[in-house]
């Protein structure tokens, strides 16, 4: 277990600034997921913290130990990455047992620790193969099975599942979740995918542009999204923005009526937000804004209907799966006030976050 | 856009099929005449070597009284020369292809200063011919009273430019730099890594550097001449030619021809063995399965 901090962490790659200053804290056991579109900085941050690049700038301690100069090893992370890495030539034991072996660990010891981690991961039966006659979930779990038996003090893990096909990836997400119960290790993991970072995080760091955006439970992320970025990276489907303007005290949505804002930090309005499982959808006349139902999807659990609003970009709802909803019919949509998000010219959030 | 392919049972395709086969034939004829020459020669005695058919064998088999000869001729200097052209191959080969897999290795995996000026060089220096050396070699050599030993050979010869692109390519290729990564996570050190995790990755295009350096040593010619001078440091190469001069000066060394000819078949056959043998390290897909699905 660790604490892992990063005091105004920067990184250039030749003149292009690709992290620009990141604080963060990450506790004990915590598992943390960076998460943001390709590009974002994601896997340089997190290499940046496993010591497999060095920084430009600012410093990261472990449990208060400047390890800023300090090499992967002596850090004592272990890394768990996107195309497994696992050595070819090597058996599964020998795989699980390198680490263990340039540290010098008396053989015994390295061949029960091998065969406990490989009992937890199911790969028993699998020590003796090379990797190559493993599968795609095999492979991973061994090479997560690599990292648990050198008991690092915190696993980083970059993308480990974007090489699985969708039912494993479900799967193996569980079973990390299963692991990170029951080691409590602290974890740091690495995926462009907002899905799996709600899932896994105990807390979410959003990157763009090698700047952290917001840091915060998946929940919170999700209901108080600090700027229009985050708003529109966290949820499926995704947030839907409207153009609005602050007029008289109130906000006019789409050029249309006001309505009642509630407490705001500012009243540069430009854009409001709001969640497509927030609206719903109401007779033509009624509501706050009216288009035209353009595409109709019916996935079973829910119906998602795309409304064309004058004026906007298509409208997401998220209707009822028995919802009569037609392609072609005017609607109005209605939602309550306080679940709109609102957005200032420069992006931030204007809504006062309760407790801020 | 799709790319409509020829059926294998068109008539077109039958037809540029046969063209391409008449075409591979006679490229195969041209390559094998020299061998097949060298061969049917070396089982003719001297006087059917000019009074038969080149390229077919005379009544005559002269091949075992040929290689009795070959191998007695001067008290028996050719297996000399045959065993110095083995070393010499073996250690430059062996030496060429290691520093290659270093610098290889460097220049994919290591950003160091300088770096892109280096492998400018290596590529520049792929482009000049070791022949256009020889005689700055000799000076240098010379100099340190390396001319006429075995070392006047073997340490141009460790230089491999081909050899270090190759290997570059091969490491780019072969290689993920997320495997030599998590042997530092593992804690080993980068010699460790290169020896116990690198090393086996890139053992095919080792193999296949070894093969040309090998083969480049093997068949030198003039770096040999100029630097060498005592007949017992000649390589085959060398060696034969010298007996090859003495035969056509005729001064009493017409008998020399047949021996000659056997002897240019002896000195194929160790390069022919030596390609069976490392085709094994050849098979690819050693990397298969380490890295990605
Ligand atoms: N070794 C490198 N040299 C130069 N640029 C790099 C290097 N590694 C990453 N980058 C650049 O840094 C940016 C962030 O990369 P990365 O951290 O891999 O993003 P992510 O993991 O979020 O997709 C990208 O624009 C990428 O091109
Ligand atoms: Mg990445």
């Amino acid at each position: 277990m660790a604490v892992i901090e990063l005091k105004g962490v920067e990184k250039s790659f030749g003149s292009v600034k690709v992290i620009r200053g990141v604080d963060l804290k990450v506790e004990h056991g915590e598992f943390v997921v960076f998460v943001g579109p390709s590009g974002s900085g994601k896997s340089t941050l997190l290499r940046l913290v496993a010591g497999l690049e060095e920084t430009s700038g600012g410093t990261i301690l472990i449990d208060g130990r400047d390890v800023t100069n300090l090499g992967p090893a002596e850090r004592e992370l272990a890394m768990v990455f996107q195309s497994y890495a696992l050595y070819p030539h090597k058996t599964i034991r020998g795989n699980m047992s390198f680490g263990l072996e340039v540290a010098g660990f008396p053989k015994d010891e390295i061949r029960q620790r091998v065969d406990e981690v490989a009992r937890l991961l199911q790969l028993s039966d699998y020590l003796e193969r090379k990797p190559r006659e493993l599968s795609g979930g095999q492979r991973q779990r061994v090479a997560i099975g690599r990292a648990i038996v050198r008991e690092p003090v915190a696993f980083m893990f970059d993308e480990p599942l974007s090489n699985l096909d969708a039912g494993l990836r479900v799967d193996m997400r569980i079973e990390i979740t299963k692991l990170h119960q029951r080691l409590g290790a602290t974890m740091i993991y690495v995926t462009h995918d907002q899905v799996e970072a709600m899932t896994l995080a105990d807390r979410i760091v959003v990157l763009d542009k090698g700047i952290i955006q917001q840091t915060g439970s998946p929940l919170e992320l999700y209901e108080h999204p600090a700027n229009l970025f985050v708003a529109q990276f966290i949820g499926s489907p995704k947030m839907n923005v409207l153009p609005a303007a602050f007029k008289e005290g109130r906000i006019s949505i789409n050029g249309g009526v006001g309505i009642e804002a509630g407490k705001m930090t500012g009243t540069d309005v430009a854009n409001v937000g709001i969640r497509p499982d927030d609206i719903e959808i109401s007779p033509d006349g009624t509501g706050l804004i009216h288009g035209k139902v353009d595409v109709v999807e019916r996935l079973g659990s829910d119906t998602f209907a795309y409304v064309a609003v004058p004026g906007a970009h298509a409208v997401t709802v998220r209707a009822p799966r028995d919802s009569a909803v037609a392609i072609g019919q005017d609607v109005g949509l209605t939602f309550r006030p306080e679940r709109l998000q609102i957005f200032a010219v420069d992006g931030t959030s204007l809504r006062l976050r309760p407790g801020v | 856009m799709a790319i409509v392919s020829k059926t294998a049972n068109s008539a077109s395709f039958r037809n540029s099929r046969r063209w391409l086969t008449v075409a591979l034939a006679l490229y195969f004829i041209y390559t094998f005449i020299p061998i097949f020459y060298v061969i049917v020669s070396s089982t003719k005695s001297n006087a059917d070597l000019f009074g038969t058919f080149g390229l077919w064998f005379s009544g005559d088999f002269h091949f075992w009284q040929n290689l009795q000869d070959l191998f007695t001729y001067q008290d028996g200097i050719f297996s000399r020369w045959l065993l110095n052209t083995i070393l010499y191959s073996v250690v430059s080969g062996v030496g060429a292809a290691l520093f290659a897999t270093f610098a290889g290795y460097a220049f994919s995996k290591f950003e160091f200063v300088g770096k892109k000026l280096s492998f400018a060089l290596v590529l520049g220096a792929v482009m000049i011919p070791q022949t256009a050396l020889v005689i700055p070699i000799f000076l240098l050599l010379s100099k340190v009273g390396l001319v006429n030993t075995p070392w006047a050979v073997i340490l141009p010869s460790l230089v491999f430019p081909p050899g270090v692109f190759l290997m570059k390519v091969y490491a780019d290729d072969a290689l993920s730099n997320e495997l030599i990564e998590a042997g530092r996570v593992d804690g080993a050190g980068e010699v460790h890594i290169f020896f116990n995790i690198a090393f086996r990755l890139l053992t095919p295009g080792f193999a296949t550097v070894l093969i040309l350096a090998f083969v480049a040593t093997w068949n030198n010619y003039f770096l040999p001449l100029v630097l060498l001078n005592s007949s017992d440091n000649f390589p085959v190469t060398v060696g034969l030619s010298q007996w090859y001069a003495l035969a056509t000066s005729g001064s009493g060394g017409a008998v020399l021809f047949s021996i000659v000819m056997a002897g240019s078949l002896v000195s194929i056959v160790p390069v022919i063995a030596a390609f069976l043998i490392m085709q094994r390290y050849w098979q690819g897909g050693l990397g298969a399965g380490g890295v990605k699905a």
